[in-house]
């Protein structure tokens, strides 16, 4: 079998060649275009999250995939569930709208609390901070998906896993022709 | 990667003869020599260097929403990222209509002057999925009379690979020798 692998693309030519990686380019910038036209279209900037903890069971368990919106029309209510960054944090967080304050210019501030922990979430925030603003917030959530996401979560896991079936699929699309 | 040429000594190309894309790819490639060879036909690349330039751009233009959205964080980078996704997916279009309808399956499009004109052949070739049957399809164009004549095989896969999966130039040849001569006498008679 090993034999075959390569023989394909020693026995193609200049243009094939180039054919080849442009089609594995093409691959991987058509999940690009999907993803940041989602971007465009849900005006959030991560449409599709992954629930990592247990913090808002019963609603979410981890590994449920959340589809976010996040148009600026729409305002922050107290029950919703947002997805929210905090500074100095890499991953986003799910939580619900516990307190809201509105001001008549329509500026908000909100406290966030996790349904399944048992003190709100100023605990998470950067020091010193106490409550949300509109700047803050990565999306709402509208739909969700039971379990897909776990598959995300066991990649993140074991990196070298990850690596390896990317780096498989990779070598498949460039070594076969066509 | 290397260019063959029929001129050169006569590399052995062993393939999979069980994989029915690599089978025809290799048929494919025993049939550009035979025309660039053999018959002392100039090889056009216009054909797949358009579907090149498409694919380049729709990558290119991936890129640069790549590109502008690492440099302008989202909410400011929304009007770029509309306009090339846009035209991104628009030029993936393009590119299903161009293979499906233009191309058509040619891999190959050789010129051969005559006289003072030009004959151009292109060669298609196409195998349903799960099927051994090698379908050539040589379409004549002559630039003297604006026509266009065609002539087609088709042929199982064991006609042209032997046994230990190694593509048998002399029977490619002849093959398409024969295909050739036929759509040339049939221009003579008429």
């Amino acid at each position: 079998m090993w034999d075959y692998l390569f023989d394909d693309v020693k026995r193609m030519n200049k243009r094939q060649f180039i054919y080849q990686v442009l089609s594995f380019g093409m691959i991987v910038s058509s999940a690009l275009m999907i993803w940041k036209g989602l971007m465009v279209v849900t005006g959030s900037e991560s449409p599709i999250v992954v629930v990592l903890s247990g913090s808002m069971e019963p609603a979410f368990h981890r590994g449920d995939l959340l589809f976010l919106t996040n148009y600026p029309e729409e305002p922050v209510r107290v029950g919703e569930i947002v997805v929210f960054k905090v500074e100095g944090r890499d991953i986003p967080i799910v939580h619900r709208v516990l307190k809201l304050h509105e001001k008549n210019n329509g500026t908000v501030k909100f406290l966030t609390k996790g349904d399944n922990n048992s003190v709100d979430d100023r605990g998470l925030y950067a020091q010193g901070q106490l409550w949300l603003t509109k700047k803050d917030v990565v999306g709402r959530a509208r739909g969700f998906l039971p379990y897909v996401g776990m598959v995300t979560i066991y990649m993140n896991e074991y990196p070298k896993f990850k690596f390896a079936v990317l780096a498989c699929l990779a070598v498949y699309v460039l070594v076969h022709r066509e | 990667m290397t260019e063959t040429r029929s001129s050169d000594a006569p590399e052995v190309v062993t393939i999979n003869k069980f994989d029915g894309a690599a089978a025809k790819n290799a048929i494919d490639d025993a049939i550009r020599e035979v025309f660039t060879g053999d018959l002392k036909c100039k090889e056009s690349f216009a054909l797949i260097d358009g579907r090149l330039v498409l694919c380049a751009l729709a990558v290119g233009v991936a890129l640069y929403a790549l590109l502008w959205d690492y440099l302008y964080p989202f909410p400011q980078s929304r009007l770029v990222l509309i306009i090339c996704v846009s035209s991104y997916f628009i030029l993936m279009g393009i590119l299903t209509l161009y293979t499906t309808f233009k191309e058509k399956g040619i891999f190959v499009v050789a010129k051969e002057k005559h006289g003072n004109g030009m004959r151009i052949w292109e060669a298609s070739s196409y195998v349903k999925k799960h099927d051994d049957k090698y379908n050539l399809v040589l379409v004549m164009r002559d630039s003297n009379t604006g026509k266009t004549r065609e002539a087609s095989v088709i042929k199982s896969f064991a006609n042209f690979i032997d046994v230990n999966g190694v593509i048998v130039q002399s029977i490619v040849t002849s093959e398409v020798t024969k295909l050739y001569n036929s759509l040339l006498n049939e221009k003579k008679e008429k």
